[in-house]
């Protein structure tokens, strides 16, 4: 079929273009038809429109739910509170394992409180350090009221500091380096 | 001749997707419906019908023959004798339509398709 440009094609050919163009126009719509359908479908599903009745009903249900459950609502009975599996949980932890850092048995409520004290000594680098750091938290404690980064900057501070500086000098350091930001 | 016809149309639509035609068409097409009001009608057909069925119990299939009117005949390319142009959906406004037809039109008669 050749290149048309206007009403001088026979009248056959005419009609063709005007069916093939319908056809056409039906395949874009079709596709946007689906579209807008599975759009719809995943707003329906989602429950992402403002559904008004249907969100009403859900919500009767759900109270309606949950004055029918004798364990009463989280609460009131904040101790236990039942998941959405249904189980409970004690409030504190208590299952036991063994830390990592020292390989102690510990119990899980308390493993936090464990690893300030396990990590804070389980270096060799540190245990120079420990010494340095108390005296410069007495200092901060009578002094400034800056938090004490002790571990970390007077171990960096040691890095910076040449040997042989008395100690006094290594704490002044101490003292200037957790004043900047 | 059905044939002929089915190449052609296979033909058309390959020119369309490479022209990049197609893509404008329907951009095109997706423009004006939405801001004739056709895709918030639709959307609320749908809406109506999730009321009704339950929200968890519609698929893409049912909101799709809920959209697409009773009246239309015909898949996207399917070779028929249907000489009627049958609206395929029934409230696309017909200026719209006119518009994309149009457009269409001049492209099939710009473009030289090489079946036959």
């Amino acid at each position: 079929m050749s290149a048309l440009n206007d009403g001088s094609s026979s009248p056959r050919s005419q009609v063709t273009i005007e069916q093939r163009a319908s056809r056409c126009f039906d395949d874009l719509l079709e596709s946007i038809i689906v579209d807008v359908a599975s759009e719809c479908h995943r707003i329906a599903r989602l429950g992402l429109d403002l559904n008004l009745e249907v969100e009403e009903e859900e919500l009767r249900l759900s109270a309606q739910a949950r004055m029918a459950d004798p364990s009463c609502s989280s609460e009131s009975n904040s101790k236990n509170v039942v998941d959405i599996f249904g189980q409970t949980h004690p409030p504190i932890a208590s299952e036991t394992f063994n830390c990592m850092n020292c390989g102690r048995p510990v119990t899980a409520g308390r493993f936090a409180p464990h690893l300030e004290k396990c990590m804070g000594k389980g270096r060799k680098a540190l245990t120079k350090i420990t010494r340095s750091t108390t005296i410069a938290r007495n200092r901060h404690a009578r002094g400034s009221p800056v938090t004490v980064y002790a571990p970390y900057s007077t171990s960096t501070n040691s890095n910076i500091v040449p040997e042989g500086t008395p100690r006094t000098a290594r704490e002044e350091f101490a003292e200037y380096t957790f004043e900047e930001p | 001749m059905e044939n002929f016809a089915h190449v052609d149309e296979l033909n058309l639509v390959l020119q369309l997707i490479e022209s990049g035609e197609k893509e404008k068409l329907m951009e095109l097409l997706r423009e004006r419906l939405i801001e004739c009001g056709w895709r918030d009608e639709m959307r609320a057909l749908c809406r109506a019908y999730a009321k009704k069925k339950g929200r968890n119990n519609v698929t893409v299939d049912d909101l799709v023959h809920v959209i697409t009117p009773k009246g239309r005949e015909k898949s996207c390319i399917s070779v028929t004798s249907n000489f009627a142009i049958s609206t395929s959906a029934s409230s696309v406004p017909d200026s719209v339509k006119a518009e994309l037809l149009l457009r269409i039109q001049s492209f099939l008669k710009s473009v030289p398709l090489d079946a036959l």
